[in-house]
């Protein structure tokens, strides 16, 4: 029989991180655990948001460590599901870098849109794959700026509706990402955040402690985020307009203000800032030199010698997101969501 | 305002003598199990060998927080535990070959080495049997008010056994300095912990007993030692248990003579090329904390200790026959 991968209605994407949700914030911070039976059922609800909206294809990233797309087929009260899905073809390694290859398969095989689940950091890995394809980010992380809290079935229903043709300017937004650069090779993206600490080892990834904090890099600066994104949210000035897109670049330490802001989940503290500007695309920020680590996303990933250099900069082409809210929107005002009763 | 106090336990507090310190310890683990390992094969140990290699960072990474009046459980493949808290070499090898000399006068064997004046209350032959003990432990340090921690390190089989339910529900509603510790090394004997699990994330359990639960990377003992550290400082400020769920690896079978046909070759050299104790290793080093020099010298430091440990052992004389009848509750005429 022919696989389902290569037939040509619309095709949605799920890339279900099994490892999100469960860091070290749950001991340093008030996070909770989001445990992968709950990942299941949204997975379920989004599937059957899918079906709803007439979606028959789904292709999913495999994963050995429990199974979240398999078990979301199972156990739906006795409901047949119309739509057909499959796992990608592809090695599972148990990285993030599952997370992009299973988006550059997607890409590849013309998926209409992609639904994530998991954090910041989950995001970053299938930005890096999924070129142009639209995503629609469910947040199982602890501290996520870039997926939003949505209800499985709204997503899947949004997402299938992308699929099928809804996408346009007014339901598809591209957002920013920053592109960091040691000793003049650019070696890795973020989307919301970049970090530099005096932390010297990666360790257990989160950062949490601002007092080894030395400047933060943000793609966007939205109010009523939580993590150091939020330093962002504090700072903005009068001349902010709601929605306007701009960067920060902001440097911890004394000699000027304090701002209060949410580090993790019912972690609160002042910082301590010494200076700040913001960034428009194409901005570059060279970092202070120095010994410790860049967090990208939140999690500490590359570790720096005393003589690295760090340039990061403001780029407007990262991935495409959906506009949950304006899919729904435009597919009620183009009658996809109506029909005409029963006689 | 819900602040809350950080710890200063993290891993960014670590000098250059608690990292060697770290390495070496790691090193000793893996020298002995290797050592322990030619010795079964050879004959010369009796009973089971369970070999700890590739875990190393796990024990190391925990233990490093911990004194002599802190309290540990262990289980089967329990050397790696004991060597992190501090029991000496040469009572675990004779223990192992069954010597007086042994830490528990050669009755114990590789699966019962305990040494409480380290705190280190036993290896365990019964799966999950160290949760209750862990409990108890943790019941004392609360009582005698001094800021003692109990650690109890189990495996992912024991995590099935209702001995866990039960301790981490005692542990939660009377609020005890306990950490437990899952060395998850996604095997149960041989079973896979996809198949025998049924949430497979260890820490997943952990909300259900009103704890914090969090996964660490098990090969890197820095993440171990930053966890660890967090969530004993915290049972220590008597804010009680916390559930720490390291994901990592054996090198070698269940036990010695295993034929380990239910993993491949593949994902053994997998998890291998990310050896944690060479991690550590590359990183002292890159970080140029120390030399590789340095690093070398600690290497035949230990080799040396293991040499004479087991030297030390073979030498030893084996207990009388009438030290069966000592050391028991039952007084015999």
């Amino acid at each position: 029989m022919e696989s389902i991968l290569f037939m040509s209605s619309p095709l949605v994407g799920i890339i279900a991180n099994p490892a999100s949700g469960r860091d070290i914030r749950r001991l340093v911070a008030h996070g909770t655990v989001f445990d992968n039976n709950e990942k299941t059922a949204i997975v379920r609800r989004v599937l059957l948001g899918l079906e709803a909206v007439g979606i028959q294809r789904v292709a999913y990233m495999p994963e050995h460590d429990f199974g979240i797309l398999p078990r979301a087929l199972t156990e739906l009260h006795g409901h047949h599901l119309q739509l057909a899905a499959e796992p990608l073809e592809m090695v599972v390694l148990g990285t993030s870098a599952d997370s992009t290859r299973a988006a550059q398969s997607l890409a590849k095989l013309g998926a209409g849109c992609i639904i994530t689940l998991g954090g910041d950091g989950t995001n970053r890995a299938v930005a890096k794959g999924c070129g142009t394809v639209p995503l629609v980010p469910i947040s199982t992380g602890t501290n996520n700026v870039f997926p939003a809290f949505l209800e499985g079935t709204i997503a899947g229903m949004a997402a299938g509706l992308i699929a099928s043709g809804m996408g346009d300017e007014r339901t598809i937004k591209r957002a920013p990402r920053l592109e960091v650069c040691i000793n003049d090779v650019a070696i890795e993206s973020a989307l919301v955040d970049v970090v530099v600490s005096s932390l010297p080892f990666v360790g257990a990834r989160a950062l949490w402690d601002m007092s080894v904090v030395r400047e933060v890099v943000l793609s966007c600066v939205t109010p009523a985020t939580i993590g150091l994104s939020a330093l962002g949210g504090a700072l903005l000035d009068a001349g902010y307009e709601r929605g306007e897109q701009v960067g920060m670049h902001i440097m911890l330490g004394a000699g000027g203000s304090q701002v209060l802001i949410p580090l993790a989940p019912g972690l609160i503290s002042w910082v301590d800032i010494s200076e700040h500007r913001r960034l428009a695309v194409d901005d570059m920020v060279l970092c202070q030199p120095g010994a410790g680590t860049v967090a990208l996303d939140g999690e500490r990933e590359i570790e720096l010698s005393a003589t690295s250099v760090v340039e990061v900069r403001l780029c407007a082409d990262g991935p495409y997101v959906v506009d949950v809210p304006a899919v729904l929107e435009a597919a009620a005002h183009a009658g996809r969501l109506h029909r005409q009763q029963a006689d | 305002m819900a602040t809350k106090q950080r710890s200063s336990a993290a891993g960014q507090t670590l000098d250059k003598s608690q990292l060697l310190h770290m390495y070496e310890q790691m090193k000793t683990i893996r020298e002995f199990e290797e050592r322990a390992g030619k010795e079964f094969a050879s004959g010369k140990v009796p009973g089971f060998v369970h070999l700890y290699a590739g875990e190393e960072a796990v024990a190391v990474g925990v233990c490093s927080h911990l004194t002599d009046d802190d309290y540990i459980t262990s289980h089967h493949r329990g050397h790696g535990h004991c060597i992190a808290k501090g029991v000496d070499l040469r009572a675990m090898a004779a223990e192992l070959l069954g010597r007086e000399a042994g830490a528990c006068r050669g009755k114990g064997g590789s699966m019962h080495i305990a040494d409480v004046n380290k705190g280190m209350l036993g290896a365990n032959g019964i799966v999950g049997g160290g949760f209750p003990l862990a409990v108890g432990a943790g019941l004392t340090a609360k009582t005698n008010g001094k800021g003692q921690v109990a650690v109890c390190f189990f495996g992912d089989g024991a995590a099935n056994q209702g001995t866990f339910h039960e301790g981490l529900n005692l542990a939660g509603i009377w609020k005890l300095p306990v950490v437990f510790v899952a060395e998850n090394n996604g095997y149960a004997e041989s079973t896979p912990v996809t198949y025998h699990m049924s949430c497979r994330d260890i820490a997943d359990r952990a909300a259900g007993y009103n704890m914090p639960g969090v996964t660490v990377d098990g090969l890197d003992v820095l993440a171990v030692h930053e966890a660890a550290g967090e969530a004993i400082a915290r049972a220590r400020r008597g804010e009680g248990p916390s559930l720490i769920e390291c994901k990592t690896y054996r090198y070698y079978g269940h036990f010695e003579g295993d034929t380990t046909t239910y993993r491949t070759k593949e994902e053994v050299n997998a998890y291998r090329t990310r050896d944690a104790i060479e991690a550590i290793h590359r990183s002292i080093v890159e970080r140029g904390i120390a030399t590789a020099q340095e690093l070398d010298a600690i290497d035949k430091k230990v080799q040396d200790s293991i040499d004479l440990a087991w030297q030390f052992a073979e030498s030893a004389p084996y207990p009388s026959p009438e030290e069966a009848l000592t050391d028991v509750y039952v007084k015999y005429p």
